[in-house]
């Protein structure tokens, strides 16, 4: 990825405002963390990144051209759930994406073909740790195995951006530490950016190069619909933040009336 | 003293315990045969096992006087013949319209309501519409159950497409995977022990419009030898029969059951 | 634990037992409660009016006991309720009569014969006028029953066998739907469908009861042995038979009125029961049905039934031969084996009512 943009971006339901006046520009390969409360419209924001929705208004610029309407190969996704296929072994999952490219109409590959992104899918698994569950069907991993094989399926399409939905958000804190030197070191050696939604902020410190904050800057309390939320922080991050920066996203990021 | 809901029948007399309604109904068919063929050695209604056992052995052993076939062999090679070509014709029915409207979302607003519409109608009562379209013969015996079975299949399908996470969909779609790609290798596949499953359930519905069928009309057939000794009350036919369907009805859904967990490992939770 | 299960076992045996108990218990002789069952057809409609007009219960009062008419939807099932004890009397065909109850050890005694098919039976072809082009053809009938037996001495007459043609077993319910069907070339039924059927264009009756006349005869069947320790039973269906038979046969407004009776509880109109009446022989003089059961043409006509009978495996695939149900003719002869006993033409009762002594 050598440019990303977000122009003016609005998302409606109906009456409903989620997200307005949405801007945003990266140049090269960030690393964005998104946090913000429940129902601030970030998952809607990675939603319409993904292709799943579509804006209402404005613009979305993956170098210079709009992004499609709906999910490709250019853009991977893993999801807190069901980001594997519960049918297919580890290797498979991870073999699938290479097959469907070479095989538009089999959906599989014979032979020599075969071999050659058994390999590669093998390779993929290994760089995640999972060299030893290669034939293991996803309901015989724990659930942070289960999220490296998605992580590994998703990057081994070499996605220009990789889509993060609170990826690590169902799995035990000494496992996540883990994850988060993983996904650093697949982010370092591919050529792509990392969006991701955390609910943690400290992963959202720790991993990112950029941290967004989504949060409704206007609000009638008559109709709280009327307003949608906004990028409220635009934080380009070192690794540690001052303490006074961490103090005032976290005021932004609790839910509305608990104390800060 | 435990609570009823705590206590549990050890190995053996869980055994026993479910042995006891089969062996209950044995005796008291015993008891009753036996009660009867005092007042009339020859009744029908309850024959004693000997001359059930004759029967069995007329009919599975020696060639029919008529027509030369041994009976019973005859009848369940004709009745499953229509049973697997009716049940098989609407898995496959099932499988491509419960994908087709479980994924296409233009097919779902087209059929959807159709085809609750349809699984609504009562096969047996438009049997004289299938016999004027298709005929006496085996077609409409194959059709019938077609017609009872398959929109059953096909929601059930569709209903499970539909219940498939949204997540895995747009996983298959960021893979690259086409319409026909997502069909083929994320849908299909995680349909089938569900098709399974939902085979064995209208197993059922299965045998009783191919009874249906046959009790209709129909030359050969398990259905067609019950209702044609019926005529004449040969209960010493008919019961062997019964327990020979009963058999066979249960043994498919144990294989089906079996073949399931073998194929489909995946759908089973880790051991 | 032991004891306890085996008093619940001995309470289920008990339960089962009783309840089949209560169905030979209707065979007791010493009862005063008695049940006929009928089912619709143009020959026993007079039953079902015999029963709405006070008729039966008329008689019953008059021989001090109790008669319960119960109509079945199906024929057969009504037949197999009377054979497995639930009834003491049924009305069936003399075929039935010999392959169901009397095939079944229960000893039953023709009280009433009441009609003769004479043409409500009939093959119908398609496109096809005489008998003989019948030849290879499927033919759509009820199996082992009085069309079956209608269609083999049909095919007799004309020299072919049932080799020569293949039967479908039908529903007698669906047999009109059937016909619809192109596969359906041959039929053979009875009325109304046979009625209805011929309304077709280019359907033929090729061949029908009245070929045969006199061989598909329509009984009231009653059980023997509660015949024999009941004699009111016999006299009260037999007074309340003529009593409806007389009525029936007046051309007159009571007579019109039973007539449309009957012809609404069959499903059709006037019209439409006449036509089937056409094809009925009915006996309303009990002189007249007396005489007809006396008759040897009845045993001629037995020989050939019991003979279809056996040769279909109806007496019991184990049957050695047709003598091994004995039938007593009205005239004294008996049919098969005299020691076995199991379906008796009985003219007395009949004889009765024409002396008027009833």
């Amino acid at each position: 990825m050598k440019s990303f943009e977000v122009r003016n971006l609005w998302k409606e339901y109906g009456d409903q405002v989620v997200l307005e006046r949405v801007h945003l520009a990266l140049a090269g390969n960030e690393f964005v963390t998104i946090v913000g409360a429940s129902g601030c419209g970030k998952t809607t924001f990675l939603k319409m990144l993904m292709g799943d929705e579509v804006p209402t208004r404005g613009e979305l610029l993956l170098d210079g051209e709009p992004l499609p309407t709906e999910p490709g190969p250019d853009r991977g996704v893993v999801f807190q759930r069901y980001s594997v296929f519960p049918h297919l072994t580890a290797l498979e999952n991870v073999m699938l994406g290479l097959e469907l490219r070479q095989a538009p109409l089999a959906g599989r590959l014979f032979g020599a073909a075969r071999t050659a992104v058994r390999e590669q899918a093998a390779q993929g698994l290994a760089a995640v740790g999972l060299q030893a569950a290669l034939d293991k069907y996803p309901a015989q991993l724990s659930g942070g195995m289960q999220q490296r094989l998605a992580i590994a399926q998703a990057v081994i399409m070499r996605p220009r951006i990789l889509l993060l939905d609170e990826p690590f958000g169902a799995l035990d804190p000494g496992i996540r530490s883990d994850m988060h030197g993983l996904i650093l070191d697949l982010w370092r050696q591919g050529d792509m950016g990392v969006f991701m939604i955390t609910h943690d902020l400290h992963e959202g410190f720790e991993l990112g190069t950029r941290l967004l904050v989504f949060d409704k800057v206007r609000d009638d309390p008559q109709a709280p619909e009327a307003y949608g939320a906004t990028i409220t922080f635009d934080i380009p991050l070192q690794r540690r933040p001052p303490p006074d920066v961490m103090e005032a996203v976290r005021r932004a990021t609790a839910p509305a009336g608990a104390p800060s | 003293m435990r609570r009823l809901i705590n206590r549990k029948p050890g190995r053996a007399a869980a055994l026993g315990l479910g042995l006891l309604p089969f062996v209950l109904v044995v005796i008291a068919y015993l008891f009753g045969s036996h009660t009867r063929l005092q007042d009339n050695p020859a009744d029908k209604l309850l024959p004693p096992p000997a001359v059930m056992v004759d029967a069995i052995e007329r009919l599975a052993l020696e060639p029919s006087k008529r027509s030369g076939q041994r009976l019973l062999w005859a009848d369940t090679a004709a009745s499953l013949q229509r049973l697997g070509l009716g049940v098989g014709l609407s898995a496959v029915l099932g499988l491509v319209f419960g994908v087709a409207i479980g994924v296409v979302p233009h097919i779902r607003a087209t059929l959807g309501h159709f085809l609750v519409v349809l699984s609504m109608i009562p096969p047996l009562a438009v049997l004289p519409i299938l016999f004027i379209v298709f005929g006496l013969g085996e077609l409409s015996k194959v059709v019938l159950i077609v017609i009872g079975v398959a929109p059953f299949i096909m929601r059930d399908l569709a209903a499970r497409v539909a219940e498939l996470p949204r997540e895995l969909m747009i996983k298959g779609q960021t893979l690259g995977a086409s319409t026909w790609q997502i069909i083929t290798r994320v849908v299909l596949p995680q349909l089938w022990p569900r098709l399974i499953h939902s085979v064995r359930l209208m197993l059922g519905p299965a045998w009783l419009f191919l009874i249906a069928a046959e009790a209709i009309a129909a030359t050969d057939g398990l259905g067609y030898r019950i209702f044609l000794v019926r005529r004449y009350l040969a209960m010493d036919v008919i019961l062997p029969y019964v327990a020979w369907i009963t058999l066979l009805a249960f043994l498919f859904d144990w294989l089906l059951q079996k073949w399931a967990r073998r194929a489909f490992p995946w759908a089973e939770p880790a051991p | 634990m032991l004891r306890q299960a085996n008093r619940i076992l001995t309470a289920a045996v008990l339960c089962a037992a009783l309840s089949l108990l209560g169905v030979t218990q209707a065979q007791a002789a010493d009862k005063q409660q008695f049940r006929i069952a009928w089912s619709i057809y143009v020959g026993w409609m007079p039953w079902g009016y015999a029963k709405d007009s006070g008729i039966v219960d008329k008689w019953a009062d008059k021989y001090d006991i109790g008669i319960d008419v119960v109509q079945i939807n199906d024929y057969i099932e009504s037949i197999n309720q009377y054979t497995a004890g639930a009834f003491d009397g049924c009305t069936m065909t003399n075929m039935d009569a010999l392959t169901i109850p009397a095939a079944g050890g229960v000893d039953s005694t023709a009280l009433i014969v009441g009609d003769f098919s004479d043409g409500n039976d009939a093959i119908l072809l398609k496109d096809r006028e005489k008998l003989t082009q019948i030849k290879g053809l499927p033919v759509n009938l009820v199996e082992l029953s009085v069309s079956h037996y209608l269609l083999a001495r049909g095919l007799a007459s004309v020299g072919l066998s049932e080799r020569d043609i293949q039967v479908v077993n039908t529903s007698d319910a669906d047999i009109v739907g059937a016909y619809q069907s192109p596969d359906v070339q041959a039929v053979v039924t009875w009325n109304p469908q046979k009625n209805e059927i011929l309304k077709q264009p280019d359907t033929y009756n090729v061949f029908d009861s009245a070929d045969i006349p006199g061989e598909i005869i329509d009984l009231l069947v009653v059980n023997t042995e509660t015949l024999k320790a009941n004699p009111a039973l016999g006299k009260a269906l037999t007074g309340a038979w003529y009593e409806t038979m007389a009525i029936m046969a007046e051309d007159s407004e009571r007579g019109r009125a039973a007539r449309a009776a009957m012809a609404r509880a069959a499903g059709t109109d006037a019209v439409g029961y006449q036509a089937q009446l056409e094809t009925t022989r009915m006996f309303y003089e009990p002189a007249a049905a007396a005489a007809f059961a006396r008759a040897p043409k009845l045993g001629e006509t037995m020989d050939y039934v019991r003979g279809f009978s056996f040769e279909h495996g109806l007496l019991g695939e184990g049957a050695p031969s047709p003598d091994v149900i004995g039938i007593a003719l009205a005239d004294g002869r008996v049919l098969g084996d005299a020691g076995n006993l199991k379906l008796r033409f009985d003219a007395a009762y009949m004889q009765m009512a024409a002396d008027g002594e009833l």
